[in-house]
């Protein structure tokens, strides 16, 4: 009888450090995935600013004028093959 | 049990029970046998105590805070600082790769190449191969330099002494999601590569084509200090706008996060302590900017591509609004204009002599001086006794007009721009009476816009208490008369003109205000307090310049008035009033000697009766070519002077009345100090 209690809290042992060291990985894996979700944020912040800017640069009056000259000689091109 | 079960289960057991007497004994070693501190090589011992433990467990990012915003007086976003990232690498070469020189080429050459396709992760780049074999190339060079891999054999074991681990810099300002993310990748994948992303800051201009020099640029680098132990964001030089202390970014903050057994960091802690940036509110206008550069431009350029004529060496265009003395538009040109970042900014840098622009100033002064009757006629023609008693007889000079002119009251030698009749004008002031003429429109005096590089200019050496009086009235007085012997910016004579109208207190402004974490610092306009003209004497030479735009064949603006009728149908007689001024001087050139070059320049403002904007307009050439203000210079200021009032009246007609909550209207787009709220 002794030998099968000393054989279960062996079993309990190594169970217990099992669990142990599987809850800490999952945590090592949760804080990565938060970390990664936190580093991610960081880095859309940062494409959403330049994104932002370079929206801005290109709205000027100057290059939405030249964008829509291309636009128009594009059509009228186009028209014109149909005609023809 | 039999007894060969029990020795094995005894000795499972007893080799359990030596765990904990083992770590008691490493406890008690480390704690006695090394006495508290860890012995390491080439470094200092590391000490056994909490702090260290904290210490290695926390890592400290410095985080540089950005530098303030600029914005037009519309809020339009003239330079801003948006985040990026600074990438750095830290490289330790694996134990396989880094025990045979061969291998570790190799390798490197790997790690090179991960790094230049990362870089090209982008695909909005327009040549990819390319730049992925620069990239290549250059990182390949700098894990070289970092590895010392020149002094290694072509093959054979590694020596002892060869660097293992090394820090590179990977690139600055990355700013692309795919880039950050191909990077990152990088580091996931090789274990042996840490990539550490900085935050750092770039200035982005949204208009920058509009605005080199007046807002300027500012350059700004990662530097170590001389202990070699934090990096940080330095800024080695301003100019222009960029240059105003307001923009200055506050010190940089820390930012702690957990490091990880790798030395990896995680879990970085929110930056509390960073203010928000200061923003600058400029006087100028992004609209009137961009049509005051794109006029200049096309003017400066107007025949070259046919070769018809010599184009300018430089050129300069700005326009000022009269009440405040707002700077709204200020464009600079230069003929070899390829590193325009590094070329002088015209309107304040660039010195000239203004020839006749300045003659309804000298006007103005002798007016209200009491030195000039501006009913009196003068007989202007050469040889004729007005002049042999004026001018002749100060001495040895002789002045010429560019056409012949007769009988003239003061009206008529502003309209003609009669050199000899503003000579005789001239001669009537004593030196005291120039030298407070020259103090009155600050000529010579800085300009105090705030920003560096500003020319002063002026005529000091005229002054100099040792030039008979005889000498200087022959030499000095005739020259300032018609605008030579001194020099000027255009901005100065902007400056000059404001001061006409409104006094000596009148001062340019470039900046409105700085928006300080949400409280508005206004800078003042005008003071007050100084020196006036008369009314009757700002109308009498208004009123002239009013009729020197006008169809009259000797009016020097006729040329102009004629083709402003002919190219936009439009009557610029009392529209515009402006004056006209051409000068051949010799400069200075920098390796010793001169060179001829001819000004041309033409200062106007609009609405002629009850002037609102003023504009100024300056063109160089460096050659014998003809060259007039009239016919160069004018047309520029006349065209930025009609689209601002264009401009002016499409806004007003987009302000239409907003009505509030509380029955408040807004009748103003609104600026920083002044929402456009009222009952």
């Amino acid at each position: 009888m002794k030998w099968l209690l000393a054989g279960l809290l062996f079993a309990l042992a190594v169970a217990l450090a099992i669990g142990t060291a599987a809850i800490r990985a999952e945590n090592a894996h949760c804080r990565r995935r938060v970390d990664q979700a936190l580093r991610d944020i960081d880095d859309r912040r940062v494409e959403l600013t330049r994104l932002s800017v370079e929206r801005l640069e290109a709205a000027t009056p100057e290059k939405l004028a030249k964008v829509h000259w291309q636009h128009l000689r594009a059509e009228a091109h186009r028209r014109q093959e149909s005609i023809q | 049990m039999k007894k060969g079960e029990r020795i094995r289960l005894r000795f499972v057991f007893g080799a359990l029970g030596c765990v904990p007497v083992f770590l008691a004994g490493w406890l008690g070693w480390l704690q006695v046998g090394q006495r508290g501190q860890i012995l390491r090589d080439g470094k200092a011992p590391l000490r056994l105590v909490a702090a260290t433990a904290d210490r290695q467990a926390e890592a400290v990012e410095v985080m540089p805070q950005p530098r303030g915003s600029i914005v037009d007086r519309h809020g339009s976003v003239l330079a801003v600082d948006c985040e990026v990232y600074d990438v750095r690498a830290r490289i330790s070469v694996p134990a396989k790769e880094g025990k045979s020189c061969a291998a570790l080429r190799s390798w490197l050459a790997e790690v090179a190449d991960d790094f230049a396709r990362a870089m090209v992760a982008d695909t909005s780049l327009s040549d990819r191969g390319e730049s992925q074999r620069l990239y290549r190339e250059r990182f390949r060079g700098s894990l070289a330099k970092a590895f010392r891999t020149d002094r290694l054999p072509a093959d054979g074991p590694v020596p002892a002494d060869q660097p293992r681990v090394a820090d590179v810099r990977i690139a600055g300002a990355v700013d692309v999601l795919a880039v950050v993310d191909a990077l990152r990748e990088v580091g996931e994948r090789r274990g042996s590569v840490s990539m550490h992303f900085l935050r750092s800051w770039q200035r982005s201009y949204p208009e920058r084509e509009s605005t080199y020099g007046i807002v300027g640029h500012v350059d700004s680098r990662w530097t170590v200090d001389e202990a070699g132990a934090v990096p940080k964001l330095t800024t080695f030089g301003a100019c222009g706008l960029e240059a105003l202390a307001a923009l200055l970014p506050d010190e940089a903050v820390t930012r702690t996060s957990l490091r990880d057994g790798k030395g990896l960091t995680y879990f970085r802690a929110p930056v509390d302590a960073v203010a928000r940036p200061n923003v600058v509110h400029s006087t100028l206008d992004i609209d009137l900017q961009r049509i005051a550069v794109r006029e200049l431009a096309a003017q400066a350029e107007a025949g070259a591509r046919e070769g018809k004529v010599t184009i300018p060496q430089w050129g300069a265009l700005i326009l000022v609004e009269m009440a405040t003395g707002d700077v709204l538009a200020a464009a600079s040109w230069h003929r070899d204009g390829k590193h325009p970042e590094a070329a002088a900014f015209t309107p304040y840098q660039m010195l000239y002599e203004p020839g006749s622009i300045v003659k309804p100033l000298v006007f103005a002064y002798a007016l209200e001086a009491g030195a000039l009757d501006w009913s009196h006629s003068f007989d202007c023609a050469p040889g004729s006794s007005d002049y042999r008693e004026r001018i002749g007889s100060v001495g040895n000079r002789v002045v010429r007009d560019d056409h012949a002119c007769g009988v003239l009251t003061p009206h008529g030698i502003l309209v003609n721009s009669s050199n000899i009749g503003a000579s005789y004008v001239g001669l009537q002031l004593e030196r005291e009476q120039w030298h407070d003429y020259m103090r009155f429109y600050g000529f010579g005096a800085p300009l105090n816009l705030h920003v560096p590089f500003e020319s002063r200019g002026g005529a000091e050496k005229s002054f100099d208490p040792s030039i008979p009086v005889r000498s200087f009235r022959r030499n000095s007085a005739i020259s300032f008369s018609f605008g030579y012997e001194m020099h000027v910016t255009a901005m100065h004579i902007a400056r000059a003109y404001l001061r006409l109208f409104r006094g000596a207190s009148a001062d340019l402004r470039l900046c409105r205000g700085v928006d300080v974490d949400g409280t508005w610092l206004p800078v003042p306009t005008d003071p007050g307090g100084g020196a006036k003209f008369r009314p009757d004497v700002v109308d009498a030479v208004r009123e002239a310049m009013v009729d020197v735009v006008s169809d009259d064949p000797h009016a020097t603006g006729a040329v102009m008035h004629g083709r402003m009728l002919k190219e936009l149908g439009v009557d610029l007689h009392g529209v515009i009033a402006g004056k006209t001024g051409t000068a051949a001087s010799r400069v200075g050139l920098r390796g010793g000697g001169k060179m001829e070059v001819r000004n041309a320049s033409f200062v106007g403002f609009l609405p002629a009766h009850d002037p609102r904007w003023l504009a100024v307009c300056v063109l160089q050439k460096d050659d014998r070519a003809r060259f007039y203000g009239g016919s160069y210079a004018a047309p520029p200021a006349v065209r930025l002077l009609l689209q601002t009032q264009s401009l002016e009246e499409r806004r007003m007609l987009q302000r239409e009345p907003q009505v509030g909550a509380g029955g408040q209207t807004r009748t103003a787009s609104g600026s920083p100090g002044d929402s456009g709220w009222s009952r």
